[in-house]
């Protein structure tokens, strides 16, 4: 067989030439050997090319190519899994140039080979929209969670993160395309697609802690590949509606063992709080709106927020050893990372591990493949109203007082002192998590290019959040008998996969190929909510442990099917096909079909085309294709009778007999479908040292999964989960990547990107027999019960805020009047202002964002930064409004701080729903500024490099708030206050 | 070579093994399945009870969680807490400081078809109403025929069957007084998703009277019920109510009707005017001889933000004494006042009349100027968490204080109503019902009345003394052409601080606008 393979090698190399045949003038021939620089042995399968002309060497690593122009020429060589050589040389008239080529091993580069799920493909022949980011270009500093990395790095692709150290994230491609069902992407580690959100854990599965992905260390991973379209997210089907993050960890490379240390220590501190009175302006505003509460102040002059923030610090050490042996490779890893967060007593520290093995067996056929991957998390958070209350605190009070901390007595509705509840009491969760796989690859020795894979991926992962409020505190104490707290939840979660399929792959002359790969993939995810509290005490025994939110269990089975066919090096089409069945829906709804297909064109290969010489790529793509989505809780269509609790009983005479109650179902939910069409261009210049790619893309969901409300008197409620309206998303990006500066000959190099991409969400229908003007309310707020501010109207995007339309004096202050006809705009012109004048105001997601990313390389120094731009993002200001009138001093049991906002509205009453507060959050932020070293190599080939990093080095914004990404819904209300950390950091290698 | 032949036998075999296995089916672990939840005899009374539990409580969860009702806070959505505030917020006999959307617009006469407590309540009416019909689906004969019942339980099933029925008749009534016109749905209406028809108010005040009469007997007697369950003591209370009510729904007198009903009430000689007026409204009113149909509350065991932990919870505030409402940690939500209006029809604070004895006025102004602002108006806390013998409830936050939706002093006035409005019956017999009462009020005979005074505008005023907060005020004034228009005016009644005429269309609540949207067949009530 093996002759086979030499036979095609040959034959293939002869075709290469062949292209050339047409070369005019004096011509010679060049030949040599390729070698690994490591172990010196010869490599087989090297694309040589010079002038236009390649071979690939045989399996003694020689190579010839002959008819190569005269003159001085670049002789290229490079295969996957090592660097790219580069020679001058000159060829001369009929004579034989003999140039051997010492290649060094690399870590698997993935610029040129992108992994696509299920396989690999080359970035040059993509036909859907896939945008691949490695490590080299990763964000650095204090990176928690793996989802940072790339934020601001591809287009169209949203990180939106709490601004809390290692706290949730939220992920955006290209928008939301759901509205009760989950808008995040499929995530999926190593070729193990990550758990999706269901009702009792978020998107990636479990965590008793911030963020279920903490127990994967950044460090770890090699890149990080998007699949944006249809076309590319197709063959995972089901989930792949929003997209599919591919993440691809590191693994050992064909070299002798390595050793590398990296460390790391951050500093952090907030950059901007919400803009309250100080004490004087407190005192003033009181004793002029509330004069009978004077006597409620005291005479300290404290600044709360400074109370309950400090610096944050943290640190990281990641220790890695990697290598090969004959047929193996390996890599194995230990990170530790500790971070302090900048609110007192908040804490995430993790110790993480993994392994990675590979060893090729039966003459490099049998890939056996091995990752295990696990981590432990540790996460305190804040007790009690924290940073909230801190905020509203009054300011002429005390901490401390003579008798320990000073709590205002007496009076209803008081908030507690923010510093003595973190102090008092106690919340912290564990989780402890581990990933395994193991993957066999098998080229069958029969048919030769047909590799036969199976995988199986096991996660597990427990986790413990505790939570203890000691009698002593404040509103503990007004429980009386029941002072003292005492609750633990432990969840557990499962999930196995098993995945196998087949590839077949063939080449023909002249840059034709063809690619199929069929395959089947089942998973099974269960998990269990135990949960237990004690009231009175905080001695937790005997604990009762009862199921909170009941178990689940969650299967997947899917069908699913690709082939790729090049014609010519010219014509390229994707098709693809999965059919998924889930247990999310009922019996008859189970199974979804979903198609993709996707065609591209390189008009940079055709001979008619007269381009000009610069143009090194021009490729035109289209795609089409359906994705599901099913990221919705378990058995939402099974109509079952909910128990209800010890405190819902109802009194039959002496007996209390506790209730069930019929769900309100619609058993025939099905999956969620999304159509896309994608139309893009891929451009590359002076030999590709710029490239760029350009895309316009649509997405119509259909049939979304949607809580709306039904007629009264069909269902045992109100609303019901059902298969209805659409939603739109469309836009464009647009990504630009130069070599500005070679760099070469220890000169300065300089290498920018750039990202670009808007889109544009509408809701087109909620329930389409309604006609246009459905309101459904979301967005809920801090001020009254149960206020909310954003809508889901058809015509509107998603989540628009929903507000009066507040009338503006010449300064452009808001009008304040008793008279609501006065203050706000009669919309529908009936005299009245009620709910029926609120109207759909501007929306949370930025209608532009931008991303740029720069580098620079001068000898031994290299500076990174990254800038990141949000246009047309609106926010509202809920600190603002909820504190910021003057009646809210005469509110709750004492006065509360007012927002400074009022000095400027000067409303006496609430407004909450005025479109005042809703702001355009537009910004343009300097993400993170590195400056590395790297020492010259010493004896032993040690590396060593020291680098420093800003993140969040400056945000310019008009916003007034505290963060103008004030998370997913844009909705500011004591969100975590972004802090800028400093970071400094060295790693060696061995 | 065997190998080689070995692994790709076992990787051809691993592919049939995983192809084969498209099992996706999982059984439920929340909650019992539809089909095998009545596989317990248990849940038939289970299932009961939650018709009760929605008029008592939100959701699955107390205080809140697993709610009942979307679209609206779950505190919001609970029945007695909705009931009483459309009854109540819009009338003379509050106001509620909160500037909670939709809120204050109740207060003013504001309101239009997108307020979200008009809305709550709508769909909590038919909530109550899907509910008894899926009840009564899951027990016809046709349904029992298929699972093996016990003779016993069928005998009580019948009872069961015939609650539900009164419970649907209950929020059917409460549903046409508010909205008009609105859709009849029985237990026998094969829907499937076609939305269904609106009725006319005076279909389905007749299919209340009809479903009333039929299942009468089925019901236990007068009083004889457990507490907490309907019998034929709330049926008559219900009957009589609608009855009491059709002329001013357009249906013509019907008072002598109301009367027979009361009659048998009041002549079964089951319920007694508690000694003293307080005891009705306090943590221990469940020993109360008066009451003929309660919603319960319970601190430890039925819990909500709505119901009488609103009635309790809202009334105080400020610098009120929290022990002596019987609450304390998260308590005092400082929102519900009364007005002038009231006060003056007891002559002021401070007089004789027991039924006011309850108004805290330090701080306060007696006259509201200020919606938005606590302690403009006298504080009301007429229920209180305290049992009669001044002991605090089970619970500082949840009281123990059952809602009296219907008792006996309401059917006594009702009683004097339909004879000064010529529904036949014994005017001697009336002048004494109120006497009883204002003697209880005032300890003494000094209040009492001659029958010259007793004169309908008297029982309106007696009304509103002796009910007081409990949930009749806008349906008497409708009834007495005062909740509209400009004869009678009182604090910020169409949003002026001394009051307003407004429009007549305001005798109805509008159908709420999601409604509208999601039932095309609706036909909106006139002027919204």
């Amino acid at each position: 067989m093996a002759g086979g393979r030499q036979l095609l090698l040959t034959l293939l190399g002869v075709l290469l030439g062949a292209t050339t045949l047409v070369a005019q003038g004096p011509t010679g021939t060049v030949t040599g050997r390729v070698i690994d620089g490591a172990t010196l042995q010869p490599l087989e399968g090297v694309t040589v090319t010079i002038a236009e002309r390649g071979a690939l060497t045989r399996a003694d690593g020689r190579y010839l190519i002959v008819g190569v122009p005269a003159g001085p020429q670049t002789l290229r060589a490079r295969v996957i899994g090592y660097a790219e050589a580069s020679l001058s040389v000159v060829v001369q008239a009929d004579q034989t140039l003999t140039v051997d080529v010492v290649l060094s091993a690399q870590a698997l580069e993935l610029q040129d080979l992108v992994v696509i799920g299920y396989g690999e493909r080359r970035q040059r022949d993509m036909t859907g929209v896939v945008q691949s980011v490695t490590s080299s270009e990763f964000n650095t500093g204090r990176v928690i969670s793996p989802e940072e990395l790339i934020q601001g790095k591809v287009a169209g692709l949203q990180v939106i993160d709490t601004g809390e150290p290692g706290g949730g994230i939220s992920i955006r491609i290209r928008g939301g395309t759901s509205v009760n069902a989950s808008n995040e992407p499929l995530i999926v580690i190593d070729g193990v697609p990550m758990p999706t959100a269901n009702r009792q854990s978020g998107n990636g599965g479990l965590s008793a802690g911030r963020n279920p992905f903490a127990f994967v260390n950044p460090e770890d991973i090699e890149s990080i590949t998007v699949l944006k379209d249809a076309a590319a997210a197709a063959i995972y089907g089901a989930n792949a509606a929003n997209g599919v993050l591919i993440i691809t960890t590191k693994r050992g490379s064909p070299q002798a063992p390595r050793f590398s240390y990296s460390s790391s220590a951050s500093a952090s501190s907030i950059v901007r709080g919400p803009n309250m009175l100080n004490a004087q302006q407190f005192r003033d505003v009181v004793a002029e709106h509330a004069p009978n509460r004077v006597s409620m102040l005291g005479d300290s002059q404290t600044d709360w927020q400074d109370a309950v923030l400090r610096t944050g610090a943290g640190q990281e050490h990641a220790l890695v050893m990697a290598g090969a042996r004959d047929n193996m490779t390996y890599r194995a890893s230990l990170g530790y990372l500790g971070q302090r967060g900048i609110i007192r007593g908040s804490m995430t520290e993790r110790i993480s591990g993994s392994l990675n093995y590979s060893h090729y067996f039966l003459d490099q056929r049998l890939n056996l493949r091995a990752n295990l991957r696990g981590a432990r998390t540790h996460d305190d958070f804040t007790p009690g109203g924290g940073l909230g209350t801190a905020t509203v605190y009054d300011p002429t009070q005390p901490i401390r007082t003579e008798s320990g901390y000073y709590e205002r007595e007496g009076v209803a509705l008081t908030p507690a002192n923010p510093v003595a509840e973190l102090a008092q009491g106690s919340i912290d969760g564990t989780t402890t998590r581990g990933v395994g796989s193991l993957e066999l690859a098998y080229q069958t020795p029969f048919l030769e290019g047909t590799t036969a894979t199976l995988r199986l991926a096991r996660d597990v992962a427990r986790s413990e959040r505790l939570t203890i409020m000691p009698p002593e505190m404040f509103w503990q104490q007004q429980q009386g008998e029941r002072a003292g707290y005492w609750g633990r939840s432990r969840p557990r979660e499962t999930s196995s996969m098993i995945d196998t399929y087949v590839n077949h792959e063939r080449r023909f002359g002249l840059g034709s190929s063809f690619d199929a790969t069929g395959g089947y993939s089942y998973s099974i995810a269960d998990g269990e909510y135990p949960f237990s509290e004690r009231f009175g005490t905080v001695n937790p025994e005997p604990v009762e442990e009862v199921e909170r939110f009941g178990g689940r269990e969650t299967k997947l089975a899917s069908f699913f099917g690709r082939t790729n066919i090049t014609l010519n090096d010219r014509y390229l089409v994707t098709l693809s096909v999965r059919r998924d069945g889930s247990s999310r829906f009922g019996p008859a709804n189970q199974w979804g079909t979903f198609p993709a297909a996707a065609v591209a064109w390189r008009l940079s290969e055709e001979p008619f085309l007269p381009l000009p010489a610069t143009v090194s790529d021009l490729k035109l793509r289209a795609s089409w294709g359906i994705n599901g989505n099913q990221a919705i809780g378990d058995y939402l269509w099974a109509p079952v009778y909910q128990p209800g609790d010890e405190f819902t009983q109802v009194q039959f005479g002496e007996e209390f007999v506790r209730t069930i109650r019929p769900s309100a179902v619609d058993p025939n939910i099905r999956w969620e479908e999304t159509t896309s069409y994608n139309f893009g261009i891929d451009l590359g210049v002076f030999d590709d040292r710029i490239t760029g790619s350009a895309e316009y893309y649509l997405k119509n969901t259909d049939d979304l999964l949607f809580v709306v409300p039904v007629a009264a008197g069909l269902y045992v409620s109100n609303t019901v989960l059902t298969n209805i309206g659409s939603v739109r998303n469309q836009g464009f990006e647009v990504t630009l990547n130069a070599r500005v500066l070679d760099g070469s000959r220890g000169g300065l190099g300089w290498t920018a990107g750039l990202n670009a991409a808007t889109n544009r969400n509408e809701l087109i229908a909620v329930n389409p027999v309604a006609g246009g003007s459905e309101q459904i309310l979301t967005g809920g707020i801090a001020g009254g019960v149960g206020s909310m501010i954003q809508v889901l109207q058809p015509g509107h995007p998603v989540n628009s805020f929903f507000v009066y339309r507040h009338r503006r004096a010449g300064d452009g202050r808001p009008i304040f009047s008793d008279q609501l006809l006065d203050m706000y705009e009669d919309i529908n012109g009936d005299g009245i202002i009620n709910q029926n004048d609120r109207v759909p105001f501007r929306n949370p997601a930025p209608t532009w964002m931008f991303g740029h990313t720069s580098r620079f390389d001068y000898r031994h120094i290299d500076l990174g930064f990254t800038l990141r731009a949000h246009l047309g993002n609106w926010v509202y200001n809920n600190i603002a409004s909820s504190q910021g009138y003057y009646n809210r001093l005469n509110e709750q049991g004492g006065p509360y701080n007012l927002h400074a906002s009022v000095l400027e509205s000067g409303f006496q009453t609430a407004q909450f729903f005025s479109d005042y507060y809703v702001e355009d959050a537009s910004f343009l932020r300097m993400d993170n500024i590195t400056l590395g070293y790297t020492f010259p190599r010493l004896r032993g080939q040690r590396e060593i490099r020291v680098s420093g990093t800003v993140q969040n080095a400056f945000t310019l914004t008009g916003y007034s708030g505290v963060d103008p990404e004030a998370g997913l819904l844009g909705i500011d209300n004591n969100i975590y206050p972004r802090s800028r950390t400093f970071t400094a950091g060295v790693n060696v290698n061995f | 070579m065997y190998k080689k032949l070995f692994l790709t036998l076992a990787g051809a075999a691993a592919l049939l093994l995983g192809a084969a296995c498209t099992d996706i089916t999982t059984e439920p672990k929340v909650g019992e399945a539809g089909g095998t939840a009545f596989d317990r005899p248990e849940a038939y009374r289970e299932f009961l009870a939650k018709l009760y539990a929605g008029l008592a409580v939100s959701g699955q969860q107390g205080p809140a969680g697993m709610g009942d009702i979307a679209l609206i806070d779950e505190g919001f959505s609970q029945y007695v807490r909705g009931w009483w505030q459309l009854q109540t917020i819009p009338t003379d006999e509050a106001v509620i400081g909160w500037g909670d959307e939709s809120l204050p617009e109740l207060n003013t006469m504001a309101w239009g078809s997108a307020n979200r407590f008009i809305q709550a309540f709508y769909y909590r009416i038919f909530f109550q109403i899907a509910l008894a019909n899926e009840f009564l689906r899951e027990t016809s004969d046709a349904a029992l025929a298929t699972r093996d019942v016990s003779a016993q339980l069928r005998a009580d099933i019948e009872q069961y069957r015939a609650e539900a029925r009164f419970l649907r008749a209950l929020s059917y009534w409460h549903g046409i007084d508010l909205f008009g016109n609105i859709p009849l749905v029985r237990e026998t209406d094969n829907l499937g998703v076609r939305p269904p028809d609106q009725s006319t108010r005076a279909e389905i005040f007749s299919f209340i009277v009809e479903e009333l009469n039929a299942i009468r007997s089925t019901l236990p007697a007068v009083g004889a019920a457990q507490y907490g369950r309907a019998d034929q003591g709330a049926l008559l209370m219900l009957l009589a109510k609608v009855h009491m009510n059709a002329e001013a729904y357009g249906l013509g007198a019907q008072y002598a009707q109301a009367r027979m009903a009361l009659e048998q009430v009041i002549g079964s000689g089951a319920y007694q005017l508690a000694p003293e007026y307080m005891r009705n409204f306090l943590a221990d009113n469940h020993t109360s001889p008066e009451i003929i149909f309660p919603i319960p509350s319970d601190g430890m065991r039925t819990r909500s933000y709505g119901g009488t932990t609103y009635l309790v919870q809202a009334a105080i505030g400020g610098t009120m004494p929290r022990d002596d409402y019987g609450v304390g940690g998260n308590c005092c939500w400082g929102g519900l006042r009364t007005t002038q209006q009231m006060v003056a029809l007891f002559g002021g604070e401070g007089g004789p009349d027991v039924r006011n004895s309850f108004y805290y006025t330090t701080g306060h102004t007696e006259e509201v100027t200020a919606l938005g602002t606590f302690t403009s108006g006298y504080a009301a806390p007429k229920y209180r968490n305290v049992t009669s013998t001044g002991e605090p409830g089970s619970n500082l936050e949840f009281p123990d204080t059952d809602f009296p939706m219907y008792r006996l002093a309401d059917a006594y006035l009702m009683y004097a109503e339909v004879v000064l409005r010529d529904g036949g019956g014994d005017p001697a017999l009336a002048l004494q019902y109120v006497n009883w009462l204002r003697e209880r009020a005032y300890g003494n005979t000094n209040g009492n009345i001659t029958a010259e005074e007793l004169t309908l505008e008297l029982v309106l005023a007696e009304r509103a003394r002796e009910l007081f907060w409990e949930g009749h005020r806008r349906t008497d004034l409708i009834r007495y052409g005062l909740f509209t228009g400009s004869e009678y005016l009182w604090a910020f009644k169409g949003g002026a601080v001394a009051g307003q005429a407004v429009s007549d269309h305001l005798k109805l609540y509008p159908i709420p606008a999601s409604e509208m949207l999601a039932n095309p067949n609706l036909t909106q009530n006139p002027g919204y």
